[in-house]
């Protein structure tokens, strides 16, 4: 067993480890406290595990990689299967037999004592399971995009603020090196005014009509795996595929909203605010239970008059990824490293001592621990993700109600359309509900 | 077999007469048919053509043959200038040198022009470089270019059951490609992109070419295909008058599926009404993207959302409507509904089977908490 070592251990391990230091710099290099090498088990950040399957296994799997810095002591999963196999991953890695399993987030959250949580859950369980952890104090690094509605999105943030906990979404690309420079050019000015954005996120794909209904296989707690979703019968559409489904999921849309949108607002100085009108169209299977648009279409105008275009790839000349258009070029980014502008000139520009240097950090998960220790913020906080995915939301609303909608980024609110603000929030199948902060 | 033929011809017949007798300020459209590989077969294609026209409402269409294969064809000069716009569904024996310059003529001096695969124009062969994939089951890919034509259709939909042309010389320059097919990838099989709609202006007119609906005596997948249809109803609008006012139908084919029409036609709003009251996911989700394409052309307008309501609560009330179809009409009421449609969804929180998605509604319009 490893003994909790809480936030607050590691705050007053990182200010003695700084006191060395004359500066306190406003990232603590993870080598100025020690944190290079193996690190005792006591000093650990004990972490578990809500939701096992692709995304989350891949998260652990992650933080397993960072050289002993995590010791996962416990995971859950409405899956037993899925909850085995990550349990024999955590016992492997620890060399016991002691992985704590749970099949109902509850029972976790009521018995593990624990420094952070890594989940990883179908959007539609964000804001019950992302605002139950935050009330219980622990730190999180909560997959995008946030949530599945702009109300469930406030509740998480305020529960964020109010406990006060470390929050990283699991919006990778911020700390890979091309997308930070990106971004990092384009707030500086390299392409001068910003006029207009384009972001390009993946077409929708085949349906499968509606399969029968069909038995629940034997390991997996339908019941629990639906929670506040409207109850049907199951079809065998369940794990990844969740994603297709309006009841669960935004589809391709929502889904990357929290990458290729959040690089865009980080770029673009949008982070902590959202457009002030909404417009555009989607395109929905015809056939079948996967009901998510496979394209869409839509205009954000900003304030200050930036407008931004987010758009299924096919649509767009540059595909997929942002494109950042000022008076002066562009500049293109997207996975794979691509990092590309109108010319090629300004990507080889130095950004001054004086000049802006967005967050840097070059591993996700890894400057999530090292916020958790040193209790400094880490790069991609709950704000700018409920900023991101809120777009995507609002593009969502615009669509499915094919009208022009009005939203104050400051109240937070739909400006004169009661039927459209209707769909700012989903209310949850009884028992469940949204919980309070 | 043979009174298949006198079926058909007779269909066409009828057809025509009573689409001739239609006029008034419709688009008067001249379709050329005659010759094919398979008489059987391009006949289906040519009444398929007439339908698909005559269901778009604006056009008013009369069909006419060339003579049969090998026979003389020098008495074959239709009078084109007394029509908007010529579709042309034939693919075989040259046509006079004077009935192809009239035809040029036509189109010069404004006229509109469809052609329906036809690989080569009327007055040449088919040039030796044309191939034709197996038939298929395939995507096809609008082009990123603004055209009446494909403006607000989805960029990528499904087809089915027709074979892509290849080798089509289009050394034309001012042919402008609104959409490309590739077949699915196979061993030793290229599947570059090929050109399937195309475009252009020429003189004060515009030719409108598809290379897909190739017909076939069995479902005819590719000219049922709503895609097919919809891309040549506004495609012979754009050639007769350079613009399109038809509006994207709700069920255009997407990446997801493909989408048939049965009979050519699109859902009238009360087959759809009616098929929503049966509502049943099992057999198709159609009528439910009918109805939220009703709710999305309503917007901001508060009449016919009323109006749409109504027939919404109409289904809450009917004792005959399915639990499924009382179950979406609820969740989309839960926030477009009004006052109006309170009681009726309240009454059904008595039946268990609904309970849920009364709570779900009542919560969201604010009735409840």
């Amino acid at each position: 067993m490893y003994s909790k070592t809480s936030r607050r251990d590691f705050v007053r391990r990182a200010a003695a480890a700084a006191a060395g230091i004359f500066v306190v710099p406003s990232v603590i290099p993870s080598t100025a406290l020690g944190m290079g090498g193996r690190l005792a088990p006591s000093d650990r950040v004990v972490m578990g595990a809500i939701g096992t399957g692709s995304q989350g296994m891949s998260n652990m799997n992650d933080f397993l990689r960072l050289n002993n810095m995590v010791q996962f002591v416990a995971v859950c999963d409405v899956d037993s299967k899925r909850l085995l196999a990550a349990k024999t991953r955590v016992d492997t890695v620890n060399k016991n037999s002691d992985c704590r399993t749970y099949g109902d987030f509850r029972e976790f959250l009521a018995q593990e004592k624990l420094d952070a949580v890594s989940l990883a859950l179908p959007d539609h369980w964000h804001g019950i399971i992302y605002t139950e952890a935050v009330n219980h104090k622990l730190n999180v690094y909560g997959e995008k995009p946030i949530c599945r509605t702009i109300k469930d999105g406030q509740t998480i943030v305020a529960a964020v603020k109010k406990n006060n906990i470390i929050w990283q979404t699991g919006c990778w690309q911020r700390s890979q090196a091309h997308f930070r420079k990106g971004a990092e050019l384009v707030i500086n000015g390299r392409i001068g005014k910003i006029k207009s954005i384009e972001v390009g996120l993946p077409d929708g794909g085949r349906g499968i009509g509606t399969p029968p209904v069909m038995e629940v296989p034997p390991e997996l707690n339908w019941e629990m795996w639906l929670g506040p979703a409207p109850k049907v019968p199951y079809r065998g559409v369940v794990h990844w595929n969740w994603r297709w489904i309006l009841d669960y999921s935004g589809g391709q849309m929502t889904d990357w909203a929290g990458h290729h949108i959040d690089i865009a607002n980080w770029g673009a100085g949008l982070e902590y605010t959202g457009p002030v009108e909404v417009s555009g169209s989607g395109v929905y299977p015809p056939e079948g239970i996967y009901n998510a648009p496979v394209e869409y279409d839509f205009l954000c105008k900003y304030e200050n008059g930036i407008e931004m275009r987010v758009a299924n790839s096919s649509r767009l000349e540059k595909g997929m990824g942002t494109t950042w258009y000022g008076d002066l070029g562009w500049i293109h980014t997207d996975r794979g490293n691509i990092l590309t502008a109108s010319d090629p000139k300004i990507l080889e520009e130095v950004i001054g001592e004086n000049e802006i240097h967005l967050y840097k950090s070059e591993n996700h998960w890894q400057n999530f621990v090292d916020s958790v220790r040193t209790g400094n913020q880490p790069i991609a906080p709950i704000e700018p993700a409920y900023r991101s995915i809120s777009v995507g939301l609002l593009g969502e609303i615009a669509m499915m109600t094919g009208e022009t909608i009005r939203w104050d980024p400051v109240k937070e609110e739909i400006i004169g359309n009661p039927r459209a603000s209707r769909l700012l929030s989903r209310p949850y199948r009884k028992p469940w509900e949204l919980p309070t902060v | 077999m043979r009174s298949k033929y006198i079926f058909i011809g007779i269909a066409v017949l009828l057809t025509v007469m009573i689409s001739g007798c239609t006029g008034g300020d419709k688009i008067k459209t001249l379709i050329i048919t005659g010759q094919g590989s398979d008489q059987l077969i391009w006949m289906t294609r040519s009444t398929a053509v007439m339908n698909i026209l005559d269901n778009a409402g604006i056009f008013s269409t009369k069909l006419i043959n060339t003579p049969p294969e090998g026979e003389d064809m020098s008495g074959f000069k239709p009078s084109f200038k007394k029509y908007d716009l010529v579709v042309i569904d034939y693919d075989g024996d040259p046509w006079p040198e004077k009935t192809v310059a009239a035809l040029e003529e036509f189109v010069k001096a404004g006229g509109g022009v469809v052609r329906i695969q036809s690989v080569s124009s009327p007055g040449s062969p088919e040039p030796p470089s044309v191939t034709r994939t197996e038939k298929n089951d395939f995507e096809v890919r609008m082009q990123p270019v603004e055209h009446p034509v494909i403006s607000g259709l989805p960029a990528r939909w499904m087809h089915p059951g027709d074979v892509i042309i290849k080798g089509v010389p289009l050394s034309d320059e001012s042919l402008v490609v609104l959409a490309t097919a590739a077949t699915p990838r196979r061993r030793g099989e290229s599947s570059n992109p090929e050109p399937v709609i195309l475009a252009k202006e020429e003189g004060k007119g515009r030719v409108f070419w598809t290379l897909l609906g190739t017909p076939d005596l069995e479902e005819n997948k590719s000219l049922k295909c709503a895609g097919f249809i919809v891309t040549l109803q506004r495609g012979a609008e754009w050639a007769a008058t350079g613009k399109v006012t038809q509006e994207v139908p709700f069920d255009f084919p997407t990446a997801a599926d493909a989408v048939l029409r049965s009979d050519y036609a699109q859902l009238t709003p009360d087959e759809a009404y009616v098929l929503l009251s049966a509502y049943d996911v099992g057999k198709s989700t159609l009528p439910y993207l009918w109805l939220q394409s009703e709710i999305r052309k309503a917007a901001g307008n508060a009449e016919t959302l009323m109006k749409l309501e109504k027939k919404m609560v109409g289904i809450l009330e009917s004792s005959e409507a399915t639990l499924e179809s009382k179950k979406l009409v609820m969740k989309e009421l839960s926030w477009m509904g009004t006052d109006y449609c309170v009681p009726a969804i309240t009454k059904l929180g008595s039946d268990e089977r609904l309970k849920d998605d009364v709570d779900f509604a009542l919560e969201r319009l604010g009735v409840v908490k």
